[in-house]
């Protein structure tokens, strides 16, 4: 696993585009120690590795698929009507590069 | 007595007699919403509220929830109606659709009062981390102690006798708990029973559609409206709606009930255990089988670094889309990731952007097999433990908090060392998308305490039928705190 | 020394399903921006994906056409990463468990037959469309949550003329299963190469280089050409290639940088919550794969074997489905296979060509080419004349028959007719008929040809030929 330190955190932070404040990631270095210890002990419980992840509640399978078909899509207004900055119909951004 | 102090079912009785008119009510609801005290509302819908009890002049008699004043926590998607998930991200956001639940209670007349404060994006458990600042336990009227999160709002609306009913989502105990410091009947189906479109995701494994009543009967009531198949959310079950409640007043006499040695254990408050036993000798002398069971104390204390670890990853996903680009505020940036990062910093309070590290870091490729996939597996183990249990018994009974509601002093939402397993236990029922229910089931020092029940799953009916027998047994039916606090 | 390079390619197809991968908004090319969107497509809080059906289909189908084992429980994961395109913060793709593992297609190159081995085949969803200005953006999310497949092979192509027609193949399969249009100058068929060089012999791989926008098979040919001898210089001259990804540049002919690689990207992948595991029955599968449109392969084999066709020319019909389609069509005519097929190759082709169009534009149906080829195999009319009826009908698909009629075309076939004007020219040129009788074979020739003449040209010649010879051998 990855070492904790105030890099490594300020990086996620960056990936996940925000920033926090200094004694922020002082606070979530302590969580991590936290959580990481806990964590390991999780691993010490026997059979742990034994089974596999679970994503869901319960084992549930459907057979279930839609159907290709066309619903009435949004008004333009009504698409764009929570955006902040929109320009000939479209959103605006500053130029995406790259 | 004023006909808003009744049960949805009482209520019903009174609209259907033409005592009373949904227009008072929903008048009467406003009133109160106004002079409500405990930070409950993000928005009070005062016209929409007016304008549709208006037009309701002919009860309906075999629709319950014709004519009933409702609010609706608001992380769920109301259309044309500001829906903040009480962070300053969606702010201004106003949906362009209704969450399923929303749809299928305007559809059956039902009046939305209110949409109500939350712990920021559902994200926290103390009813503090709203954008809107902290949602006080109306219970307390010097505004010490709080109520609860993540569904703060909700429960001091239908606590303080606002509306008597109110949606809520449970990803962890959202619902579960503040009903037990709210003196309320708080309910979370199976993980699949109620659609989840248009409730914003926490943690979708993890996350119901959950509510509030007074009453257990009501929320049987709720659940035959709300349960079902819908075609927007592929995880929605498509078996039979059960009649939930003709049967509801049978006996309980053969039902095996497990009561956890461990929680028990971790529960200082001696008044708190008083309490309980005395359900539990309630539900004996009415022919239940009770029985101690040990669940296994290693895989109880992994419950909460499995909670966080599972839902603070899922939800730095789910919550990815809040950029500043097709919604929410703007300010400004001279590329793309400015603008999102200017928006995501500004638009997080800091305990969200800790959590959502804290799930990114456990998804990341070097850390998965230790964090993430580790969390899922002890996951696995938990559920395993719980279904073996539960193919012994027929439902598990536990204090649903080890104490009153807490005073803000004591509390906070920072990771610790030093947590009861007690606090965190109702998220068995998320892990295994049980159905479970918290009912007040006493008083301390005029704070109400409730006790939790889980069942198998689609089991509803069941679950309903021994909570009634323990209602009927403490007679704390229709609690609000307009009756106790002075 | 001598280097080989190894070459892998990931396909991106767009699927033409009436709805996209997990919302019910229409899929459609050329709408005007952000007309074609619900909730699920702008990552409106609360919405949820629910799987296209047809889009599953489809995916089937093209994995059966590279014989690919099929997963029968369908799980999807996020891809998690921020860029402006991206409306959900993650796409939700397959990656644990794609849809398709393990296949191959086989191509023709000249140097015979190779098996080109594919990796996996999964199903996805497009981002929205970005529209790049002078100083910003624009974004227009008509295109985000299209059905996207797509194809991984194993890196073991190893030139432009193999990946090319690797590209060719799938190209066909898809468009022949009616699952996307495949154009690559229009993006619905991408196409991103990764292309290292490593010693002969060697079983390490070099430093890899992505090469992405190609948008024409013969790009990729050239692209991967161009870059194999850009590397093998580097190396050569002691230059360590270096990892970053490209792009063909095709007035020069050449590849151009676009970035550096930095570290790879962490996707954070985990399963989607919010779509639980989806079992798909044998029978769905099976009636998947049995209800697919007929593929190139089965059909030159049909065209060869059923028709009659030689392989050249199947090859050529199978190369376009469209022309493929209109040559089926026309078959259920009843006209001779070979003609028809000549006429499409030929005469269509050329038409095409010189207006620009392409068969689909057409205006003749495959029914009337059928009847003009039908008037010729009964003699009603020469090629030749076809030619000047096919003219015609091509630009208003009007009935064959009537236009020959119209022009004056339609040959003179009815013997009684054409017995009477014989016997005009019988009595008209009694020396023609001493002449014939004393050896000289002209002078039939020269009868047939007055016959013709009073016929103004309609009379058929071979028949008035025949008959010609019957009277004179009666005199």
């Amino acid at each position: 696993m990855k070492a904790i330190t105030k890099e490594v955190l300020k990086d996620a932070a960056s990936r996940l585009m925000f920033d926090m404040s200094d004694e922020q990631y002082d606070t979530l270095e302590k969580e991590f120690e936290i959580i990481i210890k806990q964590m390991k002990l999780i691993g010490e419980i026997p059979d742990v590795d034994n089974v596999e992840p679970m994503t869901f509640p319960f084992d549930v399978t459907t057979d279930f698929l839609r159907e290709d078909e066309v619903t009435e899509p949004l008004t333009k207004s009504d698409a764009l009507k929570n955006a902040k900055d929109v320009l000939d119909g479209q959103i605006k951004l500053p130029k995406v590069v790259g | 007595m004023n006909y808003l102090d009744l049960t949805i079912k009482e209520m019903h009785e009174a609209l259907v007699k033409k005592e009373i008119t949904p227009l008072e009510l929903a008048k009467e609801a406003i009133k109160r919403a106004k002079a409500d005290t405990n930070n409950a509302f993000e928005t009070i819908l005062e016209d929409k509220a007016i304008e549709i009890a208006s037009e309701l002049t002919e009860p309906e008699e075999n629709n319950l929830f014709w004519g009933i004043p409702f609010g609706i926590k608001d992380n769920f998607s109301t259309k044309n109606i500001l829906t903040t998930g009480s962070s300053e991200i969606l702010k201004d956001y106003i949906p362009v659709f209704n969450a399923t639940v929303v749809e299928k209670l305007l559809n059956a007349h039902a009046v939305p009062i209110a949409k109500t404060c939350l712990d920021e994006l559902a994200m926290g458990g103390t009813g503090t981390t709203g954008h809107k600042g902290i949602t006080y336990n109306p219970y307390d009227p010097k505004h010490e102690r709080l109520v609860g999160g993540s569904s703060c709002g909700s429960a001091a609306m239908v606590s303080a006798g606002i509306a008597p009913f109110a949606l809520g989502s449970d990803t962890g105990d959202s619902v579960r708990k503040p009903a037990s410091f709210a003196g309320l009947v708080g309910f979370k189906p199976t993980w699949g029973r109620i659609s989840r479109f248009g409730l914003f995701p926490f943690a979708p494994s993890l996350d119901h559609v959950a509510y509030f009543t007074r009453s257990v009967e009501d929320a049987a009531f709720a659940l035959s409206l709300l349960a079902g198949r819908d075609l927007h959310d592929a995880t929605s079950s498509n078996k039979k709606v059960d009649d939930y409640i003709s049967n509801i007043n049978d006996t309980i006499k053969g039902k095996r009930i497990a009561i956890l040695k461990e929680v028990i254990d971790s529960i200082r408050d001696e008044k708190v255990l008083t309490i309980f036993n005395n359900t539990v000798e309630k539900l004996k002398e009415n022919g239940a089988i009770v029985e101690n069971v040990s669940f296994d104390l290693k895989l109880l204390e992994a419950c909460y670094p499995t909670y966080m670890v599972i839902s603070c990853a899922e939800a730095t996903s789910n919550n990815a889309n809040l950029d500043g680009i097709k919604f929410g505020p703007r300010y400004g940036g001279d590329t793309y990731q400015e603008v999102m990062c200017n928006a995501r910093t500004k638009g997080f309070c800091e305990l969200i952007r800790r959590r959502f590290i804290i799930g990114s870091f456990s998804l990341m490729r070097e850390n998965q097999e230790d964090l993430f996939l580790r969390a899922q597996k002890a996951r696995r183990l938990i559920v395993n433990r719980t279904n073996e249990i539960l193919n012994n018994y027929d439902f598990i009974y536990i204090p649903a908090a080890p104490n009153i509601a807490p005073k803000f002093t004591d509390s906070s939402d920072k990771l610790s060392t030093n947590y009861l397993i007690a606090d965190n236990i109702l998220v068995l029922g998320n892990f295994a998308g049980l159905p479970s229910i918290t009912l007040p089931i006493g008083l301390i020092e005029n704070m109400p305490i409730g006790g939790n029940l889980m069942g198998r799953k689609f089991e509803e009916k069941e679950l309903f039928k021994i909570a009634k027998n323990i209602e009927d047994g403490t007679g704390l039916y229709n609690l609000s705190s307009r009756k106790l606090v002075k | 020394m001598n280097f080989e390079a190894v070459i892998g390619i990931e396909i991106h197809v767009e699927m033409k399903t009436k709805s996209k991968m997990f919302s019910s908004a229409p899929v459609e090319f050329g709408a005007e921006p952000n007309t074609l969107v619900n909730p699920v497509d702008m990552a409106f809080p609360g919405t949820m994906p629910v799987v296209n059906k047809q889009a599953v289909i489809n995916a089937i189908r093209v994995a059966n056409a590279l014989h690919m084992k099929i997963d029968q429980e369908l799980w999807f994961d996020r891809k998690n990463y921020f860029y402006a395109d991206l409306p959900k913060g993650f796409q939700i793709t397959q990656d644990k468990r794609p849809i398709g593992r393990d296949g191959y297609v086989m191509i023709k190159t000249n140097n015979g037959e190779k098996k080109i081995e594919i990796e996996r085949l999964h199903m996805e969803e497009d981002t929205c469309k970005q529209l790049h200005l002078s100083t910003y953006s624009l974004l227009d999310y008509n295109r985000a949550g299209t059905p996207l497949i797509e194809i991984v092979s194993r890196p073991n192509i190893r030139n432009g003329e193999e990946a090319m027609k690797y590209v060719e193949q799938i190209k066909s399969i898809v468009q022949f299963s009616d699952v996307s249009d495949g154009k690559m100058e229009e993006g619905s068929l991408r196409c991103d190469v990764n292309i290292s060089l490593r010693p002969i012999g060697s079983d390490k791989f070099g430093t890899k280089v992505e090469i992405k926008n190609l948008n024409s098979l013969s790009n990729v040919e050239k692209a991967i050409e161009f870059e194999i001898t850009r590397q093998q210089q580097l190396l050569l001259s002691g230059v360590p290639v270096e990892q970053e990804t490209r792009r063909f540049d095709e007035t020069r002919k050449e590849t151009v940088l676009m970035r550096k690689k930095t570290d790879a990207v962490d996707y954070k992948y985990f399963t989607e919550p919010n779509i639980t595991p989806i079992k798909l029955s044998d029978e769905f599968v099976k009636n998947a794969i049995e209800t697919c449109p007929e593929l190139a392969a089965s059909k030159k084999d049909r065209y060869m074997t059923i028709l009659g066709l030689n392989e050249y020319d199947s090859d050529i019909l199978i190369q376009d489905k469209d022309v493929s389609d209109y040559f089926d069509k026309a078959v259920k005519f009843n006209a001779s296979p070979k003609l028809l097929a000549n006429w499409i190759m030929v005469d269509i082709a050329a038409y095409l060509n010189k207006n620009n169009l392409k068969i689909k534009d057409l205006q003749l149906s495959p029914e009337h080419l059928s009847d003009l080829i039908k008037l010729i195999e009964e003699g009603k009319i020469s090629s030749k004349q076809a030619k000047d009826v096919f003219a015609v009908i091509v630009e208003n698909d009007a009935s064959p028959i009537d236009v020959a009629n119209e022009l004056g075309l339609v040959q003179m076939s009815d013997e009684g007719a054409i017995f009477e004007l014989i016997l005009e020219v019988l009595k008209e040129n009694p020396q023609s008929i001493e002449d014939y009788k004393n050896g000289k074979d002209r002078a039939l020739g020269f009868l047939v040809g007055q016959v013709m003449k009073k016929s103004r040209g309609k009379a058929n010649p071979a028949m008035t030929s025949k008959m010609i010879l019957d009277e004179l051998k009666k005199k």
